[in-house]
């Protein structure tokens, strides 16, 4: 989408809340060069070549992030554009939580997620939680079809499934978890994480189906009922040996849902000597100024 | 929740079959694009994808429109009409195959679809996009070959060219919002649970 320079300005904001927020929980910020040489572990970005070595442009990172992190945990966001061929892509910001135990490290996120867009002042959303796990287990015993089980789920075309040479019981366990919407499962781990986080707005929801091939089982997606699109999503994968999950959230889509929220500002008048020495003071304290000279 | 349907020949066999499943639906008046009521949209056949990706909870289109936009809607069902093919056509009496099209031009109002069929059996041509009456184009000489849809082939005929490979075929598919499918999960299965009893003879 073709953003005004009105649209640049909201989506900094977004930006900087977003920032604000995942700073408070203690996240670090990542930026990464524009430019980076191809790599087959690279996703998406826009290829190009130079000098006769092939290059991307602001590619995914999380991905970049899997490529290059060596050892230990992390907390990391980043707020960036990512292209996926074209010359315009989405801007995103994202969170990647890396090590940590279960369910802490799922219940974090989601925290950080929810409080993300809470800081933005929407409150309307929900956050889906589905399995890659749950699915796997399923199609224990018929995986030769779990291609075409995968694409009815992304497709949500059951006729995919029913036409299928498995049995009729079979058939009805996974039109059961084809539209398995709720708080509880049975299947401990994920009931864990909708429990702890105690938040009305987090489903357990099978039929979520997220697009990247490297989450390992917890996904999640989060929308508004506002917006016909994903404000963004999310799951667990692994870095190494390592478990990680994080999130990104679509710039784009929270900008059609943000109405901008004005700091209160202490306003100076008056000599501009006087009035700026007061300013720096202020701003030293935190105080947000708007000095008109 | 809203329907955009395709302007053209999917209109009427799209309102027949929604109506078989007991969804009666108010057309827009003459050259209106929104129906009275606000449930009925219609665009270009072309542009029903877009539009139920970006929020119209319902479409109805064309897999070749769906596949050429590339667009992240839910598909739930393959429904009983709007049945063709896209193919590779060439003039009759310049009749060369798909594997022999090296360094051919394509002209094709699908120019994704085009691509990935050109590419899939590993031949290098030149696709160029046009947005309708494709086989002037090569009538006029500005490209070698088409890529296009194929009912009956009376338009291939009349055009002096003849069908040379299936890229694929093609049916009208109904189309769901992915949001639409969680916020209105009830509705919505609902919705495809009588239209499946329809396609199964039920209703």
């Amino acid at each position: 989408m073709r953003y005004t320079l009105r649209d640049y300005l909201r989506l900094a904001e977004i930006g900087n809340r977003l920032r604000g927020t995942f700073e408070l929980w203690n996240y670090r910020e990542i930026v990464f060069p524009a430019i980076e040489e191809y790599s087959e572990s690279i996703r998406k970005g826009t290829k190009f070549a130079h000098n006769n070595e092939f290059y991307v442009i602001c590619p995914d990172a999380t991905s970049r992030i899997i490529k290059d992190f060596n050892n230990g945990e992390a907390r990391l966001y980043y707020i960036s554009e990512v292209l996926d061929g074209e010359i315009r892509g989405v801007w995103e910001a994202g969170v990647e939580l890396i090590g940590g135990r279960e369910p802490d490290m799922y219940v974090e996120v989601l925290s950080v997620l929810i409080t993300a867009l809470e800081s933005l002042g929407i409150e309307d959303f929900y956050i889906d939680v589905g399995s890659v796990k749950v699915w796997e287990e399923a199609t224990r015993g018929i995986e030769p079809f779990r291609e075409e089980v995968r694409r009815a789920l992304l497709t949500r075309n059951f006729g995919i499934i029913e036409s299928l040479p498995i049995s009729a019981g079979r058939k009805r366990a996974l039109w059961r978890l084809f539209n398995f919407r709720g708080k509880r499962s049975g299947v401990e781990k994920l009931d864990a994480i909708v429990e702890l986080l105690g938040d009305e707005r987090v489903f357990l929801d099978f039929g979520t189906v997220r697009p990247l091939p490297y989450y390992t089982d917890v996904i999640f997606e989060v929308y508004s009922p506002r917006l016909g699109k994903p404000l963004g999503g999310g799951g667990e994968y692994l870095v190494g040996n390592k478990k990680a999950i994080g999130f990104a959230l679509d710039l784009g889509a929270l900008l059609k849902l943000y109405k901008g929220r004005e700091r209160k500002r202490h306003v100076l008048m008056g000599e501009p000597g006087e009035v700026y020495r007061r300013a720096r003071e202020l701003v030293k304290m935190g105080i947000p100024v708007e000095v008109r000279p | 929740m809203r329907f955009v349907l395709p302007k053209g020949r999917l209109l009427k066999p799209s309102i027949e079959f929604l109506g078989k499943a007991g969804v009666e639906l108010d057309l827009p008046n003459g050259r209106e694009l929104v129906s009275a009521d606000g449930r009925v949209l219609l665009a270009r056949a072309f542009d029903v994808p877009v539009y139920v990706e970006h929020g119209v909870e319902v479409g109805i289109a064309g897999s070749d429109v769906v596949l050429e936009r590339g667009s992240d809607v839910f598909i739930p069902l393959e429904l009983p009409f709007g049945k063709c093919r896209i193919s590779v056509a060439v003039p009759g009496e310049r009749k060369r195959y798909p594997e022999d099209m090296d360094g051919f031009r394509i002209a094709t109002k699908y120019p994704r679809i085009a691509r990935s069929y050109f590419d899939s059996i590993g031949v290098d041509v030149e696709v160029m996009k046009l947005h309708g009456s494709v086989e002037l184009s090569v009538r006029t000489g500005i490209a070698d070959a088409i890529v296009d849809i194929v009912e009956t082939g009376q338009t291939l005929r009349e055009n002096g060219l003849v069908e040379v490979a299936k890229v694929m075929d093609v049916s009208a598919l109904l189309l769901v919002n992915r949001i639409a499918q969680k916020v209105l999960f009830d509705e919505i299965n609902e919705l495809v649970m009588k239209l499946r009893g329809v396609l199964d003879g039920g209703a």
